[in-house]
């Protein structure tokens, strides 16, 4: 029984492995199969490397042309959230657990990026150029600039669940969700200073957002200053990434 | 170590009176598609505030693939026991300022997930396991320490059935619990560390759990009595 004083994480519960040996004597079968049959998903020790190995398992011309469009939206939305970071960073008015925050962050977006160029390959859309005219600057409109685009992507990839076709991107992408809302709910409480408001996590059930209505929403912030992907998808004539204004 | 069959809490133990198993058996396919088609809308015209509840509404168990009943019910499990564990942290006093406030709204948000669970099974749900927070709701420390184990551990265990659902609307609802919990997690290490240690975005991929590794853990804490 734990100590309520030190009650353990569950990845440190089963630092020998136990846990899993268990789970598969449950299933009835052998802890190796056990391991074969999750070994991309199934624990923290190889999490970091998740969508990767899942990735790699779809190489992107094999991808249906849909799956490669919510690729390329997704980097590019990661492509503004890298490169935010990275400008936030460079320009120095950030200090405390805003900078902390910041510098965390950015090595999150950076390795979405390249986890997702990879997967894509020649398929990858280019990054596009970027103004974040003055959000970094300063500590409280980073914040406030940041909370917005985090909340976007969370609502962004959310609202692609339903239509990825592949069991990896799926996966992937699902990855890639809580991370996003870890982020909002950070900057959220870091803004809140601790009082609840704005809320970290304002609903029960979060919210969606369709690929229309998140590239409207970024195109309004004006962040973007090249035109958007519009060829990079490939063959995905039909369900590319598109201003719908 | 190992550990016997007979120790490990399963859904199937949970369910046993079979009325999911019988569910699952009983599924009509004329059903089915009428429960995809009043869904299907809802799934691909984008959820608004509120479309989870509504997507649930049209939900029967009965009319669910037994894998999804089972998986709403692994989730309703754990979400049982999350509500049980805020309730009582709630009601013990113990908690002051930001963890109290956090407390509040994420008890809030368990019991809006057991409701919707619940009326997505119908007849099909788990009936709620009795519990023992062994004292870990008496103190704000423990409080929160215990409160970031369950909230990583439910973004993993939702996480980990993401590819195991068939039902559109059953993996929008997940879905929209998912990052909920993930929010979760992130404000009570926030809490406890202030953004340093335990840093509140641990790593740029997620982990997730199966379903037998996330019920191996909880029966470890020892939280579930029955």
């Amino acid at each position: 029984m734990n100590n309520s004083s030190d009650f353990p994480s569950f990845t440190e519960l089963d630092r020998d492995g136990a846990i899993q040996e268990a789970a598969a004597n449950v299933d009835g079968i052998t802890r190796a199969a056990f391991m074969r049959r999750t070994a991309a998903f199934a624990g923290g020790a190889v999490a970091a490397s998740a969508f990767p190995i899942a990735m790699a398992q779809a190489a992107s011309g094999a991808l249906p042309s849909g799956d490669l469009a919510i690729l390329n939206y997704a980097l590019t939305l990661e492509y503004l959230e890298a490169a935010f970071y990275k400008d936030a960073l460079s320009k120095g008015a950030l200090s405390g657990e805003t900078k902390h925050f910041a510098s965390v962050v950015y090595a999150h977006e950076s390795a979405h990026v390249e986890a997702l160029k990879k997967t894509l390959g020649s398929k990858a859309v280019k990054t596009p150029s970027f103004n974040f005219k003055g959000t970094t600057a300063s500590q409280s409109t980073f914040q406030a600039t940041s909370k917005t685009l985090e909340d976007t992507g969370v609502t962004a990839y959310l609202g692609q669940a339903g239509a990825i076709k592949t069991p990896a991107v799926l996966a992937a992408a699902g990855s890639i969700l809580p991370v996003e809302a870890r982020h909002a709910a950070w900057i959220t409480n870091v803004i809140a200073k601790g009082s609840g408001s704005p809320s970290p996590a304002p609903e029960a059930f979060q919210k969606s957002a369709t690929m229309s209505e998140v590239l409207s929403a970024v195109a309004e912030t004006g962040f973007i200053t090249s035109s958007l992907p519009t060829a990079a998808a490939g063959s995905a004539t039909s369900a590319q990434p598109s201003m719908t204004g | 170590m190992s550990r016997t069959h007979d120790e490990h809490p399963t859904l199937a133990e949970l369910d046993r009176d079979g009325a999911i198993e019988e569910a699952a058996a009983g599924v009509d396919r004329a059903t089915r598609a009428a429960f995809l088609r009043r869904t299907g809308a809802l799934v691909g015209g984008g959820m608004a505030l509120g479309a989870i509840p509504i997507a649930f509404a049209g939900a029967e168990g009965g009319g669910l693939p037994s894998g999804d009943v089972k998986i709403l019910n692994f989730a309703l499990t754990l979400e049982y026991l999350e509500a049980a564990f805020y309730k009582e942290a709630v009601s013990k006093g113990a908690l002051k300022g930001g963890a109290a406030t956090f407390a509040q709204t994420v008890s809030e948000h368990e019991a809006a997930h057991v409701e919707a669970l619940k009326k997505a099974l119908g007849s099909k749900a788990v009936a709620e396991p009795k519990f023992d927070f062994k004292g870990t709701t008496s103190s704000e420390g423990t409080f929160l320490k215990t409160s970031m184990t369950l909230e990583d551990t439910g973004v993993e265990a939702y996480e980990g059935q993401v590819g195991n659902i068939k039902t559109p609307a059953v993996l929008m609802a997940a879905g929209s619990i998912l990052p909920v919990e993930a929010r979760h997690a992130s404000w009570v290490r926030d809490i406890i560390g202030a953004g340093k240690s335990p840093t509140p975005a641990p790593a740029a991929f997620n982990p997730s759990m199966s379903m037998s590794m996330v019920l191996s853990a909880v029966k470890a804490t020892g939280f579930i009595k029955a």
